[in-house]
């Protein structure tokens, strides 16, 4: 129960299990990826997202239709494992929590880079702007992460609640703040080619965002599923 | 629990007597400062209540670790008491700094950090209240609180400090957003006392209205325990 | 130099919230306890009578 490699074990079990599952049903991502380009979509009208795109209107574009994608994905993802009975299974497993929660934030992870590897490139050519920028992929990779780290925590709770549908968002994202102005003024910052000073201070609060919450959530997981 | 102690009783009246003194001194003790009159004495109980606001989100996520280590209820209840009170001063800080602001900075609102990390806390203690309504089972609901209780609590310094970034860098739109450059002032010993004191009479209000309400909490959970019983 | 803002209604406004907020939340901690205690014995009440039955 507490060496390292059977951790290890626990954790590439879960993340293979959603990974497979949704291999097959494809039904996660393919929702969460309609749902994206929706967004963008509504944009495009709400705002004129015109040919002479501004840096920072696409910045906060593309986090915008993150956050609410992730928020569907960490949703469904969590109430399929409450509703087939995977989570009373999975908590039965003589496992560390502390594993399943890594394994669930791992695959969470991937849903929303999956989108966002499929999103980035739809809207440069929608937009004829260059995304493909080295930092910006970086800045995804950070603020997806404490994104996730949290939702998944605060949906493990949402889906355990009576009103679990509309709890989610409530819950994420007031905390989540922080890293959505941090992640869009990085982005907004790779776009406009500013000088990496002047992107650093956000850089580095993502990545104390991820650090703090992925420890916290990761300490305190255990008494969300305790039964 | 059922007789009120002694010692509440006394703190009751220290409280009142002490909030009239504080209402007195402001009112009459304190100097008009010379530029905004009478307006800046709101900045007494303002400065007071936003202090008070983050006292109590800090003591409710001291008790929320505080139960998920020891798991027993009082602490759940002294956690939701603080949060509950931290939300009524939050409010009144709120409310009072636009007020303030109004005559100052010539707007009900700006996007000031201090101002955009407060409406979010408050949105965050709204938050944990709305996930606790939304789950049955007691023990699950402290539990679930303690947590959010605890990450919701963490959130707020960053998010602060994120919007303090974001303004520092980006071009204010009205005037100076920050207090220290417009709508300052400098205070006189009368002030610094009035002040000084105001904080104090906060303090020992959040003390006495806290143990009011766990007392509410406690009978709260009594008479649910009872209710239980009776269906069984 | 003129003499200070003549702000007297901001002012008012400050402390008429801040007394009214206060007043409410006070006042809604007594309610609510009277509530309780009501409920609390008539719940006692109803616990007699099953047992005396």
């Amino acid at each position: 129960m507490n060496g390292f490699a059977p951790f290890m074990r626990a954790l590439s079990a879960v993340v293979w299990k959603d990974l497979r599952a949704e291999w097959r049903s494809r039904e996660l991502l393919s929702a969460m990826l309609v749902f994206a380009l929706l967004v963008i979509l509504i944009f495009n009208f709400a705002l004129e997202l015109e040919s002479s795109v501004r840096a920072n209107v696409t910045a906060g574009v593309l986090w915008v239709t993150f956050t609410f994608a992730g928020q569907l994905g960490l949703n469904r993802s969590m109430a399929v494992e409450k509703d087939r009975g995977c989570l009373d299974g999975l908590l039965l497993a003589p496992v560390d929590r502390a594993a399943i929660y890594l394994g669930k934030t791992l695959a969470n992870w991937v849903f929303m880079l999956l989108v966002a590897v499929i999103v980035l490139p739809i809207y440069s050519v929608l937009y004829n702007t260059n995304l493909f920028i080295p930092g910006l992929l970086l800045t995804i990779l950070l603020g997806s992460e404490g994104y996730v780290a949290v939702g998944t925590l605060l949906s493990s709770m949402a889906v355990q609640a009576r009103t679990r549908d509309i709890l989610l968002p409530i819950l994420l994202f007031p905390v989540a703040i922080p890293v959505v102005i941090a992640a869009v003024k990085a982005t907004g910052g790779y776009l406009q080619g500013l000088d990496i000073t002047e992107i650093l201070p956000w850089l580095n609060l993502l990545i104390t965002y991820d650090v703090v919450f992925t420890a916290v959530a990761f300490m305190v997981f255990d008494s969300v599923v305790e039964e | 629990m059922n007789a009120k102690p002694k010692l509440l009783t006394v703190m009751d009246v220290i409280a009142g007597v002490m909030f009239v003194t504080a209402v007195a001194l402001v009112f009459f003790y304190a100097p008009l400062e010379r530029v905004m009159g009478l307006v800046q004495k709101v900045f007494y109980f303002h400065v007071a209540s936003a202090w008070i606001g983050m006292l109590a989100f800090a003591v409710a996520a001291f008790y929320g670790v505080l139960y998920l280590v020891k798991k027993d209820a009082r602490y759940d209840r002294v956690e939701l008491a603080a949060v509950e009170i931290g939300i009524v001063f939050a409010f009144i800080t709120i409310v009072t700094g636009s007020i303030w602001a109004r005559p100052i900075w010539n707007a009900w609102w700006t996007w000031d950090p201090r101002l955009t990390t407060a409406t979010v806390m408050e949105l965050v203690y709204f938050a944990y209240l709305m996930l606790r309504s939304g789950i049955e089972e007691p023990e699950r609901r402290a539990r679930f609180g303690a947590v959010y209780a605890i990450i919701g609590f963490l959130s707020v310094p960053l998010t602060f400090f994120s919007i303090r970034l974001f303004r520092t860098i980006h071009p204010v739109v009205i005037g100076s957003n920050d207090p220290g450059a417009e709508g300052a002032f400098d205070m006189t010993p009368k002030m610094t006392q009035t002040f000084m004191f105001s904080l104090l009479t906060f303090t020992v209000g959040f003390v006495t209205l806290l143990w009011h309400r766990v007392r509410l909490g406690a009978l709260s959970d009594k008479v649910e325990q009872l209710k239980l019983k009776l269906q069984s | 130099m003129e003499g200070p803002a003549n702000t007297l209604s901001y002012f008012i406004a400050g402390y008429g919230v801040i007394f009214g907020v206060l007043a409410f939340y006070i006042g809604s901690l007594i309610v609510r306890w009277r509530n309780l205690k009501q409920d609390e014995t008539m719940l006692a009440e109803l616990e007699k009578k099953e047992q005396a039955e």
